[in-house]
């Protein structure tokens, strides 16, 4: 495994090298310029050239290109243009509180979704089925705004029932961390369980009508042992697809909107005022973070499979 | 089996629900000796980015770096028009007869806060040569002032000093340190705006140390000796604790200028003879989404000041001319109005050959006819009815309000819609559908920017203006809008302006013709006659002559039909009953929040007398 694991690395490297080169195609010709949004009101001539000089902007392409890579290779990506502050120091301290943040969510989003999509495919075409994918529809179909809103009017605000803040985050003791993470959690899955729900009910449908299904069934196998010893262990690769390839996301970007709207000071904000502001070293180490996390994500999604499946071979 | 791993679940969650409902009661913050804190919980909609002063270009920049650092000078808290007073210094600056040296004398025993920056970490006495050096840094290319060009060309052998190396060992002539508390600075020549200056962020006084130390990473550990220190600094809020060093200044009212008529009523007596800050510990919430910031103002336990968004208007007022809040408002919390200092306006660029100056004077003439029809199918009324609750000032000219009252003595035709005049401009310089220009309104994308435009684009239909004929530019960022308006790509720029001093020359610079783009002349404007008039009063000390060629000024950009000027927007503000304070986020600005004190429980419950 190690031999693969190695290997995968290796082969992950063009990948990263693609992904950052794009990238930076983009940022360079294709993002904001962050030169007049650090002149100030009243610049003159040189203090532009000086500005843009600072940047790097006034650097040919691949020489710019060579320097993000030394960047990522020694993780040093300088200072944010914005705040200042040193980018690893940003992202470390901004990372953790995302994870904090969206973790529960994302766990109880697919717990939740894949155990509501085993009721709604063992009962399917039932009011049962019916019921849960008429829910799914309605948290896919409304915006993640308006739920934001809605449940801050509903559980936090004079409004409602005013049991928890509409804004701040402190993980010091548990009882604060519960006490900022419920609602925000809430919204995540109530939006996560509508995709989610649908994804893993049309899997899960899908492995029922199998023949050692059926097999199981005439031999009088229980419910509960055919939906969760049969069904949903020959599920899981799709599965785990889609939780793995979401974790870079779940890691890096946070939720914006949950972050703005409840004053939590995650790396999701942080991602994207940089983006619109064409903060480079900060989008720079973000999208190499995320390239190589993809490459892990991949590596390990291949253990899994290997796991949940022994007729996978490493190879 | 089953059963028991229910119920272990439900204990679970129940366990969990109580902890965190637990947590969710209005608890008070407590000090190491567990006696309850006096926090402060204020709101923003804006989050600045950065905290050293050399970039503290932003209200909400300067709210923390007034906060966390010293200024020479700042105004006094309640009076009206803005006045300046010392803070940092011992007395305003003694200025010689030629207007050319400012000597400023410096309290003695000041201290920095305490910090790793300094040996033992412990603040030392902030001294004339740490002012002389925080301008210096203004001039040090490699710190990319946003706020230089307040002393550009002003100060002696300044401006030298940063092109030839930014060494700061060595002297620079104009700011001569006379001794440890005592600094002179030598002017070029006069300006009467410099001690404005001396009150501004930009010109908070910096330790070297924290520099050496901390160098780009200052932009977010303030170490100045500010009444508040840094706590805590993050993209949603930033937390401040009392500075216990901070020097000991009695409150005198009578001199801050309160005035029991307008004043009554705020609990401000309270702070009368004591010495600021009054609070333990300032919170400051920075909450750009409208919805989120009245739910947490309105939920009680939260943030304990706002502004009313536009979308909540109607359900908090009660009358708009005057302005009065609906009596149960009244009742749960204090308000009060700010008219801004600044403006709103929409630039017509005239390096544009076809909309502005044109080296034929047949076209020019045209050019001009063009540009006044257009101002007068502005309907500020309905612009002010839409997007400013119908509370905004409009005004004529260049001048705001809280600058000047030289509003009053200009015309109120170049405000007044005149549909008629407009066309008749347009036939008489024979501008018809077919040979009008083309031109680019450019703007910051939001829907609000993109109403705007339409809104604009709609009175221009109103006077035959085609609508294909000015076109939406929209950029996704302000860097990139603003890169465009200072490389005088756009032919119209709606602009927002917030005075830095309230003094008019900080806009009639606006369109000094040697200010042209990149500088703040975005219109590009150049008059010869304006030029030279701005010159002979920028050495003037303030006075009627000075305000009647002020006056002369901005008639002449009315005149020119330069700007589509101007209206200042208004605010309503609301604070919770238990604070004591008047909120300023204009000119006095961050400094207010020193003035804020808590009402103790026992206050509250006591009836007013």
């Amino acid at each position: 495994m190690l031999q693969y694991t190695l290997k995968k690395l290796l082969a992950g490297l063009p990948l990263i090298l693609g992904v950052t080169f794009i990238s930076f195609v983009l940022m360079v010709y294709f993002g904001p310029d962050k030169t007049y949004e650090l002149a100030g009101k009243n610049p003159t001539e040189e203090q532009i050239a000086q500005i843009r000089a600072d940047l790097g902007y006034d650097q040919p392409f691949f020489k710019r290109y060579t320097n993000y890579v030394i960047e990522l290779a020694t993780l040093n990506f300088g200072h944010s243009d914005s705040t200042g502050e040193r980018v690893t120091r940003l992202l470390g301290r901004t990372i953790p509180i995302s994870l904090a943040l969206t973790l529960p969510g994302f766990v109880l989003g697919n717990v939740i979704g894949i155990l509501l999509a085993l009721l709604a495919a063992y009962y399917r075409s039932t009011w049962i089925d019916k019921s849960i994918m008429t829910f799914a529809v309605v948290g896919m179909s409304v915006s993640f705004l308006i739920i934001i809103i809605g449940f801050q009017v509903m559980f936090s605000s004079a409004y409602g029932l005013n049991m928890f803040p509409v804004r701040g985050w402190s993980m010091d003791t548990l009882g604060e961390y519960l006490y900022y993470v419920t609602v925000p959690t809430l919204a995540i899955v109530f939006v996560s369980l509508g995709y989610n729900t649908r994804f893993y009910r049309a899997v899960i449908v899908e492995e029922l009508g199998k023949d050692h299904i059926r097999t199981a069934r005439a031999y009088g196998a229980s419910a509960r042992s055919i939906l969760l010893k049969r069904v949903l262990k020959n599920s899981m690769i799709p599965i785990i697809t889609r939780i793995m390839f979401s974790i870079p996301l779940v890691v890096i970007s946070g939720s914006l909107l949950i972050e703005s709207y409840f004053g939590i000071p995650g790396v999701g904000k942080v991602t994207y005022d940089a983006i619109t502001t064409g903060d480079q070293p900060v989008l720079k180490a973000v999208v190499g973070a995320t390239a190589v996390l993809f490459v892990v994500v991949l590596i390990v999604t291949d253990v899994l499979y290997r796991l949940f499946d022994p007729r996978v071979e490493l190879k | 089996m089953r059963n028991h791993a229910v119920t272990y679940l439900a204990t679970l969650l129940v366990a969990l629900g109580l902890v965190a409902c637990g947590k969710g009661t209005d608890q008070p913050a407590t000090g190491s000796d567990g006696s309850a804190l006096k926090v402060y919980r204020h709101s923003m909609d804006g989050a600045p980015t950065n905290l050293d002063p050399v970039h503290s270009a932003t209200i909400y920049a300067n709210f923390l770096v007034l906060n966390t650092y010293d200024t020479l000078y700042s105004y006094k808290y309640l009076t009206r028009p803005y006045a300046l007073k010392p803070n940092l210094a011992a007395a305003m600056p003694e200025v010689s007869q030629d207007g050319l040296t400012y000597t400023i004398r410096i309290k003695p025993g000041v201290r920095f806060v305490d910090d790793s920056a300094f040996a033992n970490g412990q603040g030392r006495e902030l001294v004339a040569s740490d002012v002389a050096y925080s301008l210096k840094r203004h001039f040090d290319p490699s710190n990319r002032s946003q706020g230089s060009w307040l002393w550009a060309g002003r100060i002696k052998g300044l401006d030298a000093w940063g092109e030839n190396g930014a060494d700061y060992s060595q002297d620079v002539e104009g700011l001569e340190v006379i001794d440890k508390h005592t600094l002179a600075i030598h002017l070029t020549k006069p300006y009467p705006q410099l001690t404005y200056t001396l009150a501004v962020g930009f010109s908070a006084v910096v330790p070297h140390e924290a520099v050496t130390k901390y160098g780009r990473e200052l932009s977010i550990r303030p170490v100045g000796s500010g009444p508040f220190r840094m706590a805590k600094f993050d993209t949603a809020k930033a937390v401040l604790e009392a500075n216990p060093h901070f020097r000991q200044e009695p409150i005198d009212l009578a001199a801050e200028g309160f005035d029991p008529a307008v004043h009554g009523g705020l609990g401000l007596e309270a702070i009368e003879g004591r010495s600021p800050p009054f609070i333990d510990r300032l919170e400051i919430d920075f909450i750009l989404e409208t919805a989120a910031r009245w739910n947490s103002f309105t939920k009680g336990n939260e943030i304990q000041f706002t502004s009313v968004p536009v979308e909540q208007t109607d359900t908090v007022l009660d009358s708009r001319d005057p302005i009065e809040l609906k009596p149960d408002w009244t009742e749960r919390y204090h308000s009060t109005t700010g008219v801004e200092a600044g403006f709103v306006f929409t630039s017509l660029n005239m390096d544009k050959p076809y909309l502005g100056h044109n080296d034929d004077p047949q076209q020019d003439a045209r050019n001009r006819e063009l540009r006044c029809a257009m101002r007068d199918a502005m309907d500020w009324t309905a612009r002010n009815n839409r997007f400013y609750s119908g509370i905004g000032v409009v005004f004529p000219g260049i001048v705001p309000p809280a600058a000047s009252d030289l509003h009053s003595k200009l015309s109120q035709d170049s405000v007044s819609r005149n549909l008629e005049r407009a066309r008749a401009r347009l036939k008489k310089a024979g501008w018809t559908q077919d040979n009008l220009p083309t031109l680019e309104y450019g703007f910051q994308n939001s829907v609000t920017s993109r109403q705007l435009f339409e809104q604009f684009r709609g009175f221009m239909a109103d006077i035959g203006y085609p609508s294909s004929k000015i076109k939406p530019v929209s950029f996704a960022t302000f860097g990139d809008y603003n890169k465009a308006i200072k490389t005088s790509q756009l032919d119209v720029i709606p602009m927002g302006w917030g005075l830095d001093y309230p003094d008019s020359e900080n806009t009639l610079q606006l369109f000094y013709g040697p200010n042209h783009t990149p500088g703040s002349n975005n219109s590009n404007y150049s008059n010869p006659a304006f030029d030279a008039l701005f010159e002979k009063t920028a050495v003037m000390q303030p006075g009627p002559e000075r305000e009647e060629l002020y006056l002369d000024m901005s008639q002449m950009v009315v005149d020119d039909c330069v700007t589509i000027s101007g209206l200042s927007r208004n605010r309503i503000y609301l604070w919770h009953k238990d604070v004591i304070g008047l909120p300023d986020r204009e000119i006095l600005g961050g400094f207010w929040l020193r003035y804020v004190d808590i009402k103790s429980a026992d206050d509250q419950t006591t009836p007013a007398s």
